[in-house]
């Protein structure tokens, strides 16, 4: 039947309305709910979220030690060329000669954080830190090392 | 000369001078606006005589709809910029034929009536009064030419739907 | 008691003591012009924060909090950026009508200060067509819009005024009828007559349901006719970037932006007038002591307490909704509203013949 068709959309398209401006409402009256973060004002008490992806870092344990292997499976997995790996050999105890990273050069200024190489690193040496506070007066001051110097790869990580 | 003959002459130059600019201005949208403004003017002398319903009546119709109509016409025909070219001599010459015949005729007339004075109290402009004339079906109301205006009305509107509508593809 | 009325009557008086009445007419039309220039200005910084206020709390944020105490003073700010900003007029356009533009704006949005009631026996012109007066000249704010967006020569601005037009056009319909059952139920066009029409009780509550189904359809069809979001086809960001007003910068879009803020008011004062009772305070029907109490707060608060009521209801449509799309905006109007408030003025003459409202 049109007639009762159009009245029920009538009153189907205010009460949809009306359940849209009670939720506006329902903010309007809590302040509480507020989700903004006055930044530089509350620098120390900033909680940002877990999966927040500001940079790429690789962990380091209390002698100076880190999980890369020198693979640079993060190299060819960056797509557009953020990442460079320069490798060394390293001689093991047992004499032979062990492929090893040299330096991690990372350059922040052309990362985009997709992620990609902290998924394509096959021993979790490199992960994605939450800070964001980057801006320097020189790029190059972008282009950083991620390996700390003298570092060297943990004992079992192949 | 007191406050209400300037106020005249303001609003009458206003109605001319936009009126003259509208039929020499060669931008098409620039004419439409004089127009505008000639269209304000005369219902600015509607509000000087105070006939405050009228010169409302004015407004709506003549700004709110006709040059609103003209405007969107113009919008969907031309582009912005655009001059118009100058009319052909024989055009001028017609025109300016024209407009002789009709001012010749309107003075002829206005030198001929006779402006009696009449006694009566004029009838209050108001809306109350105004409705009742309109609707009256005694000497002098108007309730049958306003009831045949609007059958010219429903007319127009039954033509402008059947020319508008989309005739249904034969499906056969 | 200090009240508006009582201030205008003492200046009218002081200034026919000291100079001839043509004089004192002049000056009391300068004393005017400045006044409404003035409320302009306060309504428009005022207008302005309340609605990034609103829009921030109901978007669960802040808001403007940096400026001055609370952020009062953002919208000072602004206007002082807007003010010392190169108003531009881009190349290829019609130079005269693009700077008119805005002013044809700004003075619709002026003229249309007339006839509204702020307090009692407080009122720039009491003319007796009141509600008619502003259905016409609020057609006139369409021109300044068509103007600036065929000035612009920009596709967008041209796409914008395009649309403005054909949603004002088209909600001024449903707008007038709603107005139309008021002026039914109270017998007068005047906005003064109407205002002392409802002393027993406001409109909304007197005319029972044709009242409210009326009010609601005058919302909407205002919020349409404001340009304003749900509604807001001709500035459309997302899509024509800012529709009529692309080209524009500095004070000349400061005009417009101002406008349609005043423009707000202005229709949600005469949505308070015709439905809430304008100054009059709450009454109920022959409560005597209540009604007694209620007259102790003066007309010009009820007043602007109403009004700003009013746009604070609007302002919540524009942050809950998302925009139509034309076709929709279309058929709302011409499916829905219409036939509505066509129906609902049928029903509104049965309720005032036979005399069933309150």
């Amino acid at each position: 039947m049109f007639i009762t068709n159009y009245i029920k959309n009538v009153f189907g398209a205010v009460k949809s309305l009306a359940v849209g401006m009670k939720r506006t409402g329902y903010y309007f009256t809590h302040h509480k709910e507020i989700i903004t973060e006055q930044y530089p004002d509350n620098r120390d008490t900033l909680v940002l979220a877990d999966r927040f992806k500001g940079e790429v870092v690789m962990p380091h344990n209390e002698n100076n030690e880190h999980r890369c292997t020198g693979c640079t499976a993060c190299e060819l997995a960056c797509p557009n060329g953020t990442i460079k790996v320069v490798t060394k050999f390293d001689i093991t105890p047992e004499g032979k000669k062990k492929k090893a990273v040299d330096k991690l050069v990372y350059h922040l200024e052309l990362c985009t954080m997709c992620n990609l190489c902290v998924v394509a690193c096959p021993s979790d040496a490199i992960k994605m830190a939450p800070t964001f506070e980057h801006s320097v007066f020189d790029r190059s001051q972008l282009t950083k090392v991620l390996n700390q110097p003298g570092s060297k790869i943990m004992d079992g990580v192949e | 000369m007191d406050g209400s003959t300037i106020i005249f002459y303001i609003l009458a130059a206003l109605t001319l001078g936009s009126g003259l600019l509208a039929v020499t201005t060669r931008q098409i949208f620039r004419s439409a606006i004089y127009l505008l403004f000639s269209l304000i003017g005369i219902a600015g002398l509607y509000f000087w005589m105070n006939y405050d319903f009228i010169a409302a009546v004015q407004i709506v119709v003549y700004v709110g709809g006709i040059v609103v109509l003209i405007i969107f016409s113009i919008f969907l025909t031309h582009q912005t910029g655009e001059k118009l070219p100058s009319p052909t001599l024989s055009r001028q010459l017609f025109a300016a034929l024209a407009v002789f015949c009709g001012a010749a005729l309107i003075l002829v007339q206005l030198y001929h009536f006779q402006y009696t004075g009449t006694t009566e109290t004029a009838l209050e402009p108001n809306v109350n009064n105004i409705g009742m004339q309109m609707l009256s079906t005694d000497v002098g109301g108007y309730a049958l030419p306003f009831e045949v205006v609007s059958i010219l009305l429903l007319a127009a509107l039954v033509g402008c739907i059947v020319i508008a509508l989309r005739t249904k593809p034969q499906t056969n | 008691m200090l009240s508006f009325s009582q201030i205008a009557s003492d200046v009218d008086q002081w200034l026919h003591k000291v100079c001839s009445p043509t004089w004192a007419l002049v000056f009391e039309m300068v004393i005017i012009g400045v006044s409404v220039i003035g409320l302009f200005a306060v309504l428009g910084l005022v207008l302005v924060l309340m609605e990034r206020r609103v829009a921030a709390w109901m978007q669960i944020r802040l808001g403007p909090n940096r400026v001055g105490p609370q952020g009062l003073l953002q919208s000072l700010a602004d206007t002082l950026k807007l003010l010392v900003k190169e108003g531009m007029t881009p190349g290829g356009s019609d130079k005269f009508l693009f700077n008119l533009a805005p002013f044809i704006a700004m003075i619709a949005a002026m003229l249309l200060m007339a006839p509204i009631a702020f307090a009692s026996n407080f009122q720039i012109w009491n003319i007796n067509i009141g509600v008619l007066y502003v259905s016409a000249v609020s057609s006139l704010s369409v021109i300044g819009i068509l103007m600036a967006g065929w000035a612009s020569n920009n596709k967008y601005s041209l796409m914008g005024a395009m649309r403005s037009g054909a949603q004002i056009v088209s909600y001024e319909l449903s707008a007038g009828l709603s107005i139309l059952t008021i002026v039914v139920l109270s017998g007068n066009l005047g906005l003064n007559d109407i205002v002392l029409s409802q002393k027993d009780g406001w409109w909304i509550f007197k005319g029972h349901i044709p009242a409210i189904i009326a009010f609601i359809i005058f919302m909407i069809a205002v919020t349409a006719e404001t340009n304003r979001a749900p509604f807001d086809l001709a500035e459309a960001e997302s899509e024509l970037t800012a529709g009529f007003h692309t080209e524009y910068s500095g004070m000349k879009f400061a005009l417009f932006f101002l406008a349609e803020y005043i423009n707000v008011f202005i229709v949600c004062a005469i949505g308070a007038t015709l439905f809430l009772g304008g100054w009059m305070p709450f009454h109920i029907g022959n409560l005597e002591g209540f009604n007694h109490v209620m007259d102790y707060i003066p007309s010009s608060i009820w007043f602007f307490g109403k009004t700003f009521f009013l746009i604070f209801l609007i302002m919540w449509f524009r942050w809950t909704f998302p925009r139509l799309r034309i076709d929709q905006l279309l058929n709302l109007e011409w499916k829905y509203l219409l036939p509505i408030s066509m129906f609902n003025i049928i029903l509104v003459t049965v309720v005032a013949i036979m005399k069933w409202y309150f």
